[in-house]
Formats: structure tokens, C-alpha cells, sequence
């Protein structure tokens, strides 16, 4: 009897997650392999209804037995599921899977690695590169009482760099990475140019620009304001009443030239999947069309307490896709799409008289993001003066509020979107109102 | 275990490989407002190996318990792959082999309390939380209890079994009046038994009465500030930007950084000291053995002001000729063992909370930590909340403090210790490549530190 079934024993119903990571990951220190890994994960998780009271247990390894038990132990203590497992049905299948992504040897991961290495040091001679690759699959198995069963094998391929210039008096570092779905889409040689760009334009310290200076966050940076729409566009949020965007659907709470879309389907993004965790099938859900506030998301759990559907956006691991099949799940965004604007980062900077560059920044997270506030560290930023780049700034902070800055601090919205955190794909944004403190 | 576990380490074909197989118990119960989101006992297992073939490291991660000779054999390959492209080999530092067992008893093994018991007791400090008033329009609160069984075994004849408990919670209180939400938080957590979860009532108040107090507390005007740092904040101060770059393996393949941390160079003024201890009874960041099999050392990054040491693994030791630590640590079975903190602390000095305000005309005291990041040199930590010090004293409560600024130049920038030391816990834990969160003690006194960058609108 397989562990649906011996749940469904003394359960009114049932649901089974299972996850297999399996992958090979090969990292560079310093320059030089130090490492290759591989992984073959098993994850499972069981829900259960037992006299309408929720029940969660997971577990990794060889714990069948446990994890039934576990589960009906926990809906005895639990509360009443506000909603019941969908049945699961395909609705036909998302791009997710490469097969030549899947057929990377180590070998070759190590070559893209070394050949970053060299053409990053040919320039920079006295920079330390590390590199980390990763090539895997990770295959999901839903299955629950209401009936039917899914599985869906994602393949994923990604690269990131880390650039160290150690000089006297100064550490700079530039990290860059990628991660896709599909061998063709991961293109080192572009990730090896922005690394370099950001050494080219950080040799030289200069002062920060001050005060309310154009702040202009290439497709990295805007991180920073993606975390708190993230949570403010949450169903969870809303239900909880902490979103400041509660009861504002249909208002216009953002510029008109902002347009947020959460799309599930995008073929091969690094967050497609044709059905979320909850089995429920995914979509393009638009969250802000020009401005105006559209839809949140939401997972089962949420959008029973909304008096609405899910949006097939119950995922497990959180907002940033943390610990898999250990966390039930909850409203999370598959792939967060900014709709473009015009000109390239070129002509987006040639038209700054005086501002600020960001591309990374520290503390991401950390501090009351939900308000939509944020103040943070820029780790790596430039000087913009008369339209060109003069150099890198140090010791420099950030700090607003993304509701302000989106609404009424949006200048210019960029025309060449890039995939950034393997979350989001995002043009660069030059925004006016945030605060810039400096040494 | 002991007697696979050599049979499978005879077998591989490497240089150096080790076994650690982890068997954790583990149970949680999170509410957030009046939805119970998790409620768990749960156990898990798996495992890792890692192989050392000429200079290079293989690894396997797996769950299978069956299948740890074939994971060593397939990490031995992997190491095989990348040691054709070594120039600059890996080598481990020498340690004696051990065969101990370090399985502490708990004073109130949370094992045996029902998960109903520990229902009801996050419930009550939930409801204390949101009946504080009507502002408060919503919380979380989380309960986690775990017990990590490692057993640990590698070529060299080291056999180690180890019982490393964890217990957390946090309570977090959400205020909204108009558009305008704030929060406020508090965190224990230790190598403990049940105890410590309990009792906690006044924490879940305070934060509560906290939360509604930062709706009409002043945003800090951005700017460079005195500051006094409270013994929370101040711990994850010397964690996050002295800690990190204390962790040797940065430097491993990293000439220009050696030369930046040498050992003998000052890096702050000399009544500074800052510890980096493997074992405090009870307390969270502790590791007996490291994930390498290293028993533990207490270490002074700082001592009077100068670079006294830095926090190894063997690897990084034999590099620098050093003398291993104890810090090879990994989050879970998941994770091969890195360079990590473990009980880190700046020691207290003399000085009177009321002599750290004295003479300050216009500064910041903050309190309690949101978390912070370093990059090297550069380093950003929040405050949950703070208040102004006006004359020398006490004024009004602010709010978004965010502080940063450059480590070597903000340690040289610490005027005074206070003499209040304490260590902290709490409820997440430390992040670094990928792993986290690893449970770590941070303590301090509280600090003043001059020059301090804090953004603001």
C-alpha cells in the first residue's frame, strides 16, 4: 500500500508531494576547481484531512511509516482545513524540460568555468574569480484523494561569478549570475561582458551623488523593489491585512507605465511549472496593468480565506524558494515579468545629468519591507555625471518607500529586460525620490 | 553505522573521505494571526560524502541510506573529474583521529511534550499578542525544536556520534493604522530543552506594545551619527562585519586578502576583544566536534585591538600553516562542511550604560537586531527600532535605522564597551553559500561607535 493509500485509511483525504533533486554542481575558488558535487534528494510531504482538521508532516530519506503517522498526529492538534485538495487534472504542459540541458557533463561545467576564469583575468589580472555552476532536474509527484496525479521534470542550468579586486584601501566586489531552464538560453560569454563592464566602471572610487539624485537600478538591483511587492501583492498579505495595497483592486496605485505580471507559463523561465505545489494549474496573472492594481496571488490556504480561487501560486519554500518540500506551501510568485519600456541602458544613462547606478545592494529584506520601505547598502553602484559613468561609489545608502517611488518617482522604464534572481524578468527602472547618504 | 561506515571508507578509491549521516527529529508550530500554517513532529535522514582526490574535493549528497559505498565511489569520480585541472592542490591539516560520542542529556527533552502542549502554548503567546490592541492587525509566532543526530566517519579513523539539540521561538507583533504598517519582533533560541520556550509572556507583550509604538515613532533623518549600539545589535555587529572576514576560507586561493588580514595587524582600538568560542554550555552556535571531525577550540579573533586569529577549517589551516579551529560546519546532511562561526562575542569593558550617552550631543542608540550582511569590508545591519540621545540622554523613539559602513574603519571608530555584556541566540540563524540558517550566539556589551552612515529619507 503506498502512503496516500495508508493515509487515506484514516483520513477523509489526502495529498502526496514529492520532490527528487538530482544535479551536479561545480564550483571554482580563487581561480581554480575546488569542487564537484552531486546531489539525489528525496523529499516527500503528506497533507491530511481527518474530521475536517488539518494535517502537514514531511520528511527526507526512508521515513514512509513516520511520515503517516506524523501527519494524522499532527491533524489531531490541528485546526480545520479551510479548503480541500483540488483535483488534479493537466491542462496541458508548460515548457520546463531540456534534454540537452540534462546531457551537461561535470566536464563541460568545468570548461564554461575556466574559460570565464581566463577571459575575466585576462583584463583583470589581479582579480580572484570564483565560479559556481550547477546543472540539475528537480522532478515533482502530486497526487491526492480528490483523484489523479501529476508529475512534472524541470531542468535547470545556472551560472554566477564573483569578481574580487583587492587593492590597498579598497575591496570591490562584482558578482553576476543566470539561471535558466534550457542549455541554449545560458550564455557565459554575456555573463563574462557584465562582469566586466562593472570592472571597467568600478576602477576608479568617486564621490556618491547626495541628496535625491536620479537613481537608476539596473535589472539586478531592482530586487530591492520587487521584495516588498512580493509581499504586498501577496494573498496572504491581504487576508492578513498588512498589505498596503488591501482593498485597493482597481485603484490606480502605481505609475500608468507599470505593468506587473506574475506568469507561470512563460516557456522555459526559471520559474515555470504547468501546476503549482497544490496541483493547481498555473497561468499568466497580471498584478498591476498601467498602474492600476489587478489580482493577487494566492494558494489554496489563502484564497479560501479571500472567497476566491487559487492562482496556482502555492508553492513550498516561500517567497524565494527556500526549503522545498519542508515548508507547506504558501502564496509565492512563479515568474515576476516588469512589461518593458524603450531605449537601452546606454541611452538610459547617456540622459542622467548627475545619478546614481544600482546594481547590488546589502540587506535585502532585512528591516519593515512589508510598509514598502526599504534602506540599504549599496554594494556595488556607479556615478553618473553628464550622461557618462565616472566611476564606483563606497559607503553609500539608499532608502524610500517602493509605493512612493512607483507611483510618483518613475522616470523611465527601460526597454532591454534581463532574468535576475532566477525569479523575475526586469527592465531597468530610473526613478526619482529616493534618498541617497553618503559618507 | 560505525562498522558500513568503515567498510564503505575502505572501499573508496581517494585520497581522504569521510561519511556524515544525519538523523534529525524535528517539530515546529508556526500561527500566523489566527491561522495555525504549521503544526509538525516530523523526521528526516540523510547524508553526504566527500572525497579528496589529488588536491580536489568530489561530494555526494543522498538520502538512501543504502547507498553510502556507491555515493563515495561516484564523489571519488567527481574529485577524479576536477583534479585533472588542479594547479594548487588541496591539503588537509593534520588531526589526531578521535572516536568519541558527545550525546548531552536535556534537562526537558521537548521530545517528550505532546505536540498539543506546544500548540497551546504558542496559541497563548499568539492571542497575547494580537488582544494588546486593536492596531494590532496581525502577528507570528513560531515555535521550532530539533535534534540533529550526526554520525561522522572518515578514512583517517575518526568515528564521532553527536546529539545537537535546537530550540527556538519568535514572536512578531504587525501594526497597522491607515497606510502605515510596522512591526516588531522578538527571538530566543539555545541548545536547550523545552525550558526555554516557556515563560515568555512578557516578550510576547512588549513586542506587541512595541509594534503599536513604531506607527508613531520618527523616521530617522539619514546621516552620520554617534551611535550606542545595544548588546543585540552589537553582537550581530561583530558578526557581520568582522566575523565573515574572519573565515579564513576567503582567503584560501586569495593572496591580496591574506595580506589584508594578517595576522599581528590592528585592527581597532585596544580595549577590543572579540572571542570566537566552540562550546558555551547551552548555548545555540556550539559544536562540539566540527563537521570535519575537529574538536572544538576557543579562539581570539581580536585581542587588544590587534588580528589574534582567524577561524579555519583543515583545509585553510594547512594552507595558512595554522592550527584547525573547529569551524568546519554544515548547516544540514544537505551541505558539505565550511568555514562558520559558531559562539562569537565581543568582550565586555567598564563603562556604565549612563557614561555611554555622556558627552553625546546629538546620536542614535539602537536596539535589537533585523539582520545584517557583509561584503568584505562593507557592512549593513538593521536596528528593529531605536531612539534619539539628546545631551546625553534618552529622547524620542525612531524608527527605520539601518546602519553600515566599512568594517576597519568602524571598529578603529569604537569609543567605548560597555560593562552589560550578554549572549543571544535567536530564532534564525547565520547564511553563507547557500547554507542556512546555521544556528550561531552572537554577544557584545553594549557599544559606542562614532561615524556611523545611517540611511534615511
Amino acid at each position: 500500500m503506498g502512503i496516500l493509500e495508508r493515509a487515506a485509511t484514516v483520513a477523509q483525504s489526502a495529498e502526496l508531494y514529492q520532490e527528487l533533486r538530482e544535479g551536479v554542481e561545480v564550483s571554482f575558488r580563487g581561480g581554480e576547481i575546488e569542487k564537484v558535487g552531486a546531489r539525489e534528494v528525496l523529499g516527500r510531504a503528506l497533507r491530511v484531512i481527518v474530521d475536517g482538521k488539518l494535517g502537514f508532516a514531511s520528511t527526507a530519506g526512508e521515513e514512509e511509516e513516520s511520515l503517516v503517522a506524523a501527519a494524522l498526529a499532527s491533524a489531531e492538534y490541528g485546526d480545520p482545513a479551510p479548503f480541500s485538495f483540488p483535483e488534479l487534472k493537466g491542462d496541458g504542459a508548460a515548457a520546463v524540460l531540456d534534454e540537452e540541458t540534462l546531457k551537461v557533463p561535470p566536464e563541460e561545467l568545468i570548461s564554461w568555468g575556466e574559460e570565464a576564469v581566463r577571459a575575466v583575468k585576462e583584463e583583470f589580472p589581479d582579480v580572484i574569480v570564483d565560479a559556481h555552476l550547477w546543472r540539475g532536474k528537480v522532478t515533482v509527484r502530486l497526487a491526492n484523494t480528490s483523484g489523479g496525479e501529476l508529475v512534472e521534470a524541470r531542468s535547470s542550468l545556472s551560472m554566477g561569478l564573483e569578481a574580487q579586486w583587492v587593492r590597498e584601501g579598497d575591496i570591490y566586489l562584482v558578482w553576476v549570475s543566470r539561471t535558466v531552464r534550457r542549455r541554449g538560453d545560458l550564455k557565459p560569454e554575456t555573463l563574462v561582458a557584465e562582469c566586466l563592464r562593472y570592472l571597467r566602471w568600478g576602477e576608479r572610487v568617486v564621490p556618491t551623488p547626495q541628496g535625491r539624485p536620479p537613481v537608476l537600478f539596473v535589472p539586478k538591483g531592482t530586487l530591492v523593489l520587487l521584495l516588498p511587492l512580493m509581499l504586498g501583492f501577496s494573498g496572504m498579505s491581504v487576508v492578513m491585512g498588512t498589505s498596503p495595497l488591501k482593498d485597493r483592486l482597481g485603484e490606480r496605485a502605481f505609475d500608468p507605465r507599470f505593468t506587473l505580471v506574475d506568469d507561470g507559463r512563460l516557456p522555459y523561465a526559471p520559474g515555470t511549472r504547468s501546476f503549482d505545489d497544490e496541483g493547481v494549474p498555473t497561468g499568466r496573472l497580471p498584478l498591476a496593468e498601467e498602474g492600476v492594481v489587478k489580482n493577487f496571488f494566492y494558494d489554496l490556504r489563502a484564497a479560501a480565506l479571500a472567497g476566491t480561487g487559487s492562482t496556482g501560486s502555492g508553492l513550498r519554500g516561500g517567497l524565494l524558494r527556500g526549503t522545498g518540500f519542508r515548508s507547506p506551501p504558501s502564496p509565492s510568485l512563479r515568474n515576476t515579468v516588469i512589461q518593458p519600456g524603450a531605449g537601452t541602458l546606454e541611452e538610459l544613462i547617456a540622459g542622467m545629468k548627475e545619478g546614481l547606478i544600482v546594481v547590488d545592494l546589502l540587506g535585502l529584506g532585512q528591516g519593515n519591507i512589508q510598509s514598502g520601505a526599504f534602506s540599504n547598502n549599496v554594494s556595488t553602484g556607479f556615478a553618473v555625471k553628464d550622461g557618462r559613468v565616472i566611476g564606483r561609489v563606497k559607503n553609500t545608502m539608499i532608502a524610500g518607500n517602493v509605493y512612493e517611488v512607483l507611483k510618483d518617482g518613475l522616470k523611465e522604464i527601460g526597454g532591454e529586460p534581463e532574468w535576475v534572481w532566477g525569479l523575475a524578468q526586469v527592465p531597468p527602472l530610473l526613478v526619482e525620490g529616493v534618498s541617497v547618504v553618503a559618507r | 553505522m560505525e562498522a558500513n561506515f568503515e567498510e564503505a571508507l575502505r572501499k573508496c578509491p581517494a585520497d581522504y573521505a569521510e561519511i556524515r549521516w544525519e538523523a534529525v527529529e524535528r517539530s515546529r508550530v508556526a500561527f500566523q494571526r489566527d491561522q495555525l500554517l504549521t503544526l509538525e513532529r516530523s523526521r528526516e535522514a540523510g547524508g553526504v560524502v566527500r572525497a579528496l582526490v589529488d588536491g580536489a574535493w568530489g561530494l555526494a549528497v543522498f538520502t538512501a541510506p543504502d547507498q553510502i559505498g556507491e555515493k563515495l565511489k561516484e564523489a571519488a569520480g567527481l574529485a577524479r573529474a576536477a583534479a585533472r585541472r588542479v594547479r594548487d592542490p588541496i591539503r588537509l591539516a593534520e588531526v589526531p583521529p578521535v572516536q568519541d560520542k558527545f550525546l548531552p542529556a536535556l534537562e526537558n527533552d521537548f521530545r517528550e511534550i505532546p505536540l498539543e502542549e506546544k500548540r497551546k502554548l504558542v496559541e497563548g503567546y499568539n492571542k497575547l499578542i494580537l488582544n494588546h490592541s486593536p492596531k494590532i492587525v496581525s502577528s507570528s509566532v513560531r515555535y521550532t525544536d530539533s535534534i540533529r543526530h550526526v554520525y561522522y566517519a572518515n578514512t583517517e579513523g575518526t568515528y564521532l556520534e553527536q546529539r545537537i539539540p535546537d530550540v527556538t521561538v519568535l514572536l512578531l507583533a504587525v501594526a497597522r493604522e491607515d497606510g502605515d504598517v510596522q512591526q516588531a519582533f522578538e527571538t530566543v533560541g539555545e541548545a536547550a530543552g523545552y525550558e526555554l520556550a516557556l515563560g515568555l509572556e512578557e516578550k510576547a507583550e512588549a513586542v506587541a506594545r512595541r509594534a503599536v509604538e513604531l506607527l508613531s515613532a520618527k523616521p530617522v533623518q539619514g546621516g552620520k551619527y554617534t551611535v550606542v549600539l545595544d548588546q543585540e545589535l552589537a553582537g550581530v555587529f561583530i558578526h557581520e562585519a568582522f566575523g565573515h572576514i574572519c573565515e579564513a576560507d576567503f582567503l584560501l586561493k586569495n593572496e591580496p586578502m591574506r595580506k589584508v588580514m594578517q595576522l599581528g595587524k590592528r585592527f581597532g582600538v585596544e580595549a577590543l576583544n572579540v572571542v570566537e568560542d566552540g562550546f558555551i554550555p547551552g548555548r545555540r552556535g556550539n559544536a562540539p566536534y566540527d563537521d570535519e571531525g575537529v574538536p572544538r577550540r576557543k579562539i581570539h579573533l581580536i585581542k587588544e585591538g590587534v588580528l589574534a586569529g582567524l577561524m579555519h577549517s583543515r583545509a585553510t589551516a594547512a594552507k595558512t600553516g595554522m592550527a584547525p579551529t573547529g569551524n568546519a560546519r554544515a548547516v544540514s546532511w544537505e551541505h558539505e562542511p565550511i568555514v562558520r562561526m559558531r559562539n562569537t562575542y565581543i568582550e565586555p569593558g567598564e563603562a556604565s550604560f549612563e557614561e555611554l550617552l555622556k558627552g553625546i550631543d546629538y546620536g542614535i542608540y539602537a536596539k535589537g537586531a533585523f539582520g545584517g550582511q557583509t561584503e568584505f569590508e562593507q557592512f549593513t545591519f538593521s536596528a528593529q527600532y531605536a531612539y534619539e540621545i539628546k545631551g546625553g540622554e534618552l529622547g524620542e523613539m525612531l524608527r527605520d535605522v539601518v546602519l553600515t559602513g566599512n568594517v576597519f574603519d568602524t571598529l578603529r571608530n569604537i569609543e567605548q564597551l560597555g560593562s552589560d555584556f550578554q549572549l543571544k541566540g535567536g530564532a534564525g540563524g547565520c547564511g553563507k553559500g547557500g547554507q542556512s540558517p546555521l544556528p550561531v550566539t552572537d554577544g557584545a556589551p553594549h557599544v559606542r561607535i562614532r561615524d556611523v552612515i545611517i540611511g534615511g529619507r
